[in-house]
């Protein structure tokens, strides 16, 4: 029996995390409670559910007879397990089971004392003994409790309440057996199906078995349907249930939920319960039948689950605009029944919103641009394209429609590992997140050897590179959040944390180094992520930082050149032309000057080189290009000695090596590249050069 | 009402008609009743189209409720285009006949296939260790 609690305990556990809104509210007055909670609750559960099986079989005495019924469900029980055959005299309502286990969260008419204590050792033996426990085995405790399934148990309750009826009725003499009595009941009305909508579903903390009814038992036995309707005026006057306990709010929501069909939230629109009702709370929600009286709703409907959220716990905040939306959704009206379509209703509305509550839960995170990014984009997008039309003169200000998600303010740490000192190995913690950890893998150091397999060293650059490009994504984020926040502290705050992982990756990045190369960056560069890490962080650089790249770049040129199998180099040409754009001459010169010289151990210059490739050639023009620029302007260039000289003489050597060699075609030609030509070279030359370079890019060079 | 918007939600869907693709390869149209969050589905007055080159046939199943795991897409039907149908709908029986043609006749293409690339020395992983779809 005890299992079947067990997923009940679960399947508690989830919507009670589908609620986070209201978990809050409901721990603060349920906590009493929940201090009993534990086996006395799951007692109190299954005495729920004998109870009301019993109400159903025997309870129908308070109908004919109009005494208390000695109807105690718990008294069969206890009979059976403490073989004291005397029923007893003066029985408490049967709904004793609740406020024994609760005994501040409501208030009944006959309050029980007697009961109470009798009912907490009966319980205590009535499930210590194995024998009482398996009498009630038959009930569908477990399906009717589980929420997916619903309709099983509807079809197997009556089964189960039938045989349950046959079993027990020979056991209590003084009782007339419940199925003549239910049959004599018979046919109190007709479920009108159109009319009551469907149960709603069984929310998974809703304890009570009887929850899930349907208008469809009307199909399978309508001499029970006599007997609910006479239970439900027991139930409601019975109930003043003040929602205290965590669940209570639950599971009187859900059955209330039926009267309220079709299809719109809890309605305190019908006519409050006249007639005392002296019974079980618990078969309020049985109510069936049209002409019944309906019990009042004896909670205000501001226990409406809507209402609930209004006061978000520490665990999330409510977006304001969510709040409104909500505060819409509950006051919107109700849905009219859809009358062509009779099984238009089998998803309640409440069910909807269950799982779109659910779904939302899901969205919640402290960092929505970083977990949601391709969302957040679009709508951000979208709303400036909205601004723009407005500005436009599109008055119409049509907000689109936002995906308002909770987002949690507190961050909810957790400890995945849990290591207790002095054991061997880990406790199996297991959360949501990581459900098992069952071994720690810790990456081995491998010790420094000297001739290390040169995959491997790349594989450890790869590594390091992509653990740096959360860095990297994490400037890029603040850079883009520095623009939008307004408050200074804030912005500078955001500053130095850009400054800092700029400087971190930096660094990182020209340490690894590669076959023991005394190059800083080669290693990096050698692999295509870092290539377009490098790409991506150069915009952030420092001056000296990107001029230092700027110059191994051009320094290990024929090296980058011959190993970009993946022809992934041009990645890297925005980030450089733009940093070639802020060049100073002397600078620049000194960057020239590389292509001009030899090679150490080629007699190929990086020039004769890099006309074969496209990034080299691409990056030649940037330069030349610049150097042009810088030459034709009227700013002051400040030149260090000798560097108009090597100036022209790379002009020359540049201009006699593209006309004499066949060119690839570069990624971006600069307009000014011939004027530059024209301006040192005779025409023939130039003549030559501009054929040979538009050979190679198939449109022509501009020139002056 | 759109309750969420910028996502994808079934709950628009409710008490439309549908068409739900099977993991198995399995057409099945009905009204989808109800949702969860797993995209379970409950489809009611189903039926099973059994599509064979130009031809179809419906072989109606009653109420479905389909794990959400296996549900390739789904879709909502436009009834007024479903009134229009290029395709013939034939009776159960034929359309199950040319099933059972169309699959004997790729049985037989694909022994012919292994047998010619067997004959060429090759060997191609049996269909049994893959995944169906």
């Amino acid at each position: 029996m005890d299992d079947s609690e067990h997923p009940e305990k679960t399947g508690e556990s989830v919507p009670d995390a589908s609620w986070p809104e209201n978990g809050d509210q409901w721990s603060d007055k349920g906590e009493e409670e929940e201090d009993e909670c534990g086996l006395l609750q799951e007692m109190a559960e299954e005495d729920e559910e004998i109870d009301l099986y019993n109400e159903e079989t025997f309870g129908l005495d308070e109908a004919t007879n109009g005494d208390n019924p000695a109807a105690d469900p718990m008294d069969l029980l206890l009979l059976c397990s403490d073989n004291s055959p005397t029923p007893q005299s003066s029985p408490p309502p049967p709904h004793s089971s609740h406020s024994a286990s609760r005994p501040g969260s409501r208030v009944w008419p006959h309050t029980p004392t007697g009961w109470s204590q009798r009912g907490r050792a009966g319980r205590g033996q009535l499930f210590d003994d194995p024998a009482v426990v398996k009498t009630v085995e038959g009930r569908p405790s477990l399906k009717s409790l589980d929420s997916a399934i619903v309709d099983c148990s509807l079809s197997s309750y009556w089964e189960d309440l039938n045989s349950n009826t046959w079993m027990i009725a020979p056991q209590k003499s003084s009782r007339p057996p419940a199925a003549s009595i239910l049959q004599d009941q018979a046919i109190v009305g007709v479920i009108d199906r159109s009319r009551h909508g469907r149960v709603p579903p069984v929310s998974p903390n809703f304890l009570s078995p009887m929850r899930p009814f349907s208008t469809s038992r009307g199909r399978r036995g309508p001499p029970f349907v006599g007997s609910f309707n006479q239970r439900c005026h027991y139930q409601a006057q019975k109930n003043p249930m003040v929602p205290c306990s965590p669940f209570r709010p639950q599971r009187l929501f859900s059955p209330q939920q039926q009267y309220n069909q079709p299809g719109g939230f809890l309605s305190p629109s019908r006519p409050p319960l006249s007639t005392p009702m002296p019974h079980t709370p618990k078969l309020m929600h049985l109510q069936f039948g049209t002409d019944s009286p309906r019990p009042a709703p004896f909670y205000s409907p501001s226990t409406n689950i809507m209402q609930g959220f209004r006061a978000p716990g520490p665990v999330a905040q409510f977006h304001p605009q969510h709040k409104r939306l909500l505060s819409q959704r509950q006051q919107r009206p109700h849905r009219k029944p859809v009358s062509w379509d009779p099984y238009s209703q089998i998803m309640t509305d409440k069910e909807k919103e269950w799982i779109i509550r659910l779904q939302m839960i899901q969205l919640q995170s402290k960092n929505p641009h970083l977990d949601d990014y391709y969302y957040q984009e679009y709508y951000q997008r979208i709303e400036a394209k909205l601004a723009e039309e407005e500005i436009l003169g599109d008055r119409l200000k049509k907000e689109p429609p936002k995906l308002t998600t909770p987002y949690v303010t507190k961050a909810l740490s957790y400890i995945p590992v849990v290591h207790i000192e002095g054991s061997l190995g880990q406790v199996a913690v297991s959360t949501c997140f990581s459900p098992r950890r069952a071994i720690d893998a810790v990456h081995a150091n491998t010790s420094d050897e000297e001739h290390k397999d040169s995959r491997r060293q790349r594989l450890e650059v790869l590594s390091t590179i992509e653990k740096l490009y959360i860095v990297l994504l994490e400037v890029e984020e603040a850079n883009k959040m520095k623009a939008t926040v307004s408050d200074k502290d804030e912005e500078r705050r955001l500053m130095q944390n850009i400054k800092r992982k700029v400087d971190q990756l930096y660094n990182e990045l020209r340490c690894t180094n590669l076959l023991d190369s005394g190059e800083e960056f080669i290693s990096c560069l050698l692999i295509s992520k870092g290539k377009s890490m490098l790409a991506r962080l150069l915009p952030f650089l420092s001056h000296d930082a990107s001029l230092h790249i700027l110059s191994v770049v051009t320094k290990n040129l024929p090296v980058l050149m011959s190993k970009d199998t993946d022809e992934a180099l041009p990645v890297l040409y925005p980030s450089l032309r733009a940093v070639i754009d802020r060049l100073a001459f002397s600078q620049l010169i000194r960057n020239l000057k590389e292509f001009t010289a030899t090679l150490p151990d080629s007699k190929d210059t990086r020039l004769t080189l890099a006309c074969q490739n496209k990034f080299g050639l691409s990056l030649l023009y940037a330069l030349l290009s610049q150097g042009e620029r810088l030459l034709s302007s009227d700013l002051p260039m400040e030149p260090s000695i000798g560097d108009f000289e090597t100036w022209t003489d790379t002009v020359f050597h540049v201009a006699r090596q593209l006309s004499q060699t066949t060119l690839v075609e570069p990624l971006l030609l600069p307009s000014n590249l011939l004027t530059l030509f024209c301006r040192y070279l005779d025409k023939r030359t130039v003549h030559q050069l501009k054929n040979n370079m538009e050979s190679a890019t198939g449109y022509l060079a501009v020139a002056s | 009402m759109n309750y969420m918007p910028g996502t994808a939600s079934l709950i628009e869907d409710i008490d439309k008609k549908h068409l739900v693709l099977l993991r198995d390869g399995r057409t099945l149209i009905g009204i989808l009743r109800s949702i969860d969050q797993f995209a379970n589905l409950v489809l009611h007055q189903t039926v099973e189209r059994i599509h064979v080159g130009k031809k179809f046939g419906d072989i109606p199943r009653g109420i479905f409720v389909v794990r959400g795991e296996n549900v390739v897409l789904l879709g909502e039907v436009d009834l007024d285009k479903e009134c229009d149908q290029v395709l013939q709908r034939v009776s159960i029986e034929e359309i199950l006949e040319e099933q059972r043609t169309e699959q004997q006749a790729k049985q037989e293409s694909e022994r012919l296939k292994l047998q010619a690339v067997k004959e060429r020395g090759l060997s191609i992983p049996k269909a049994d260790t893959l995944d169906d779809f």
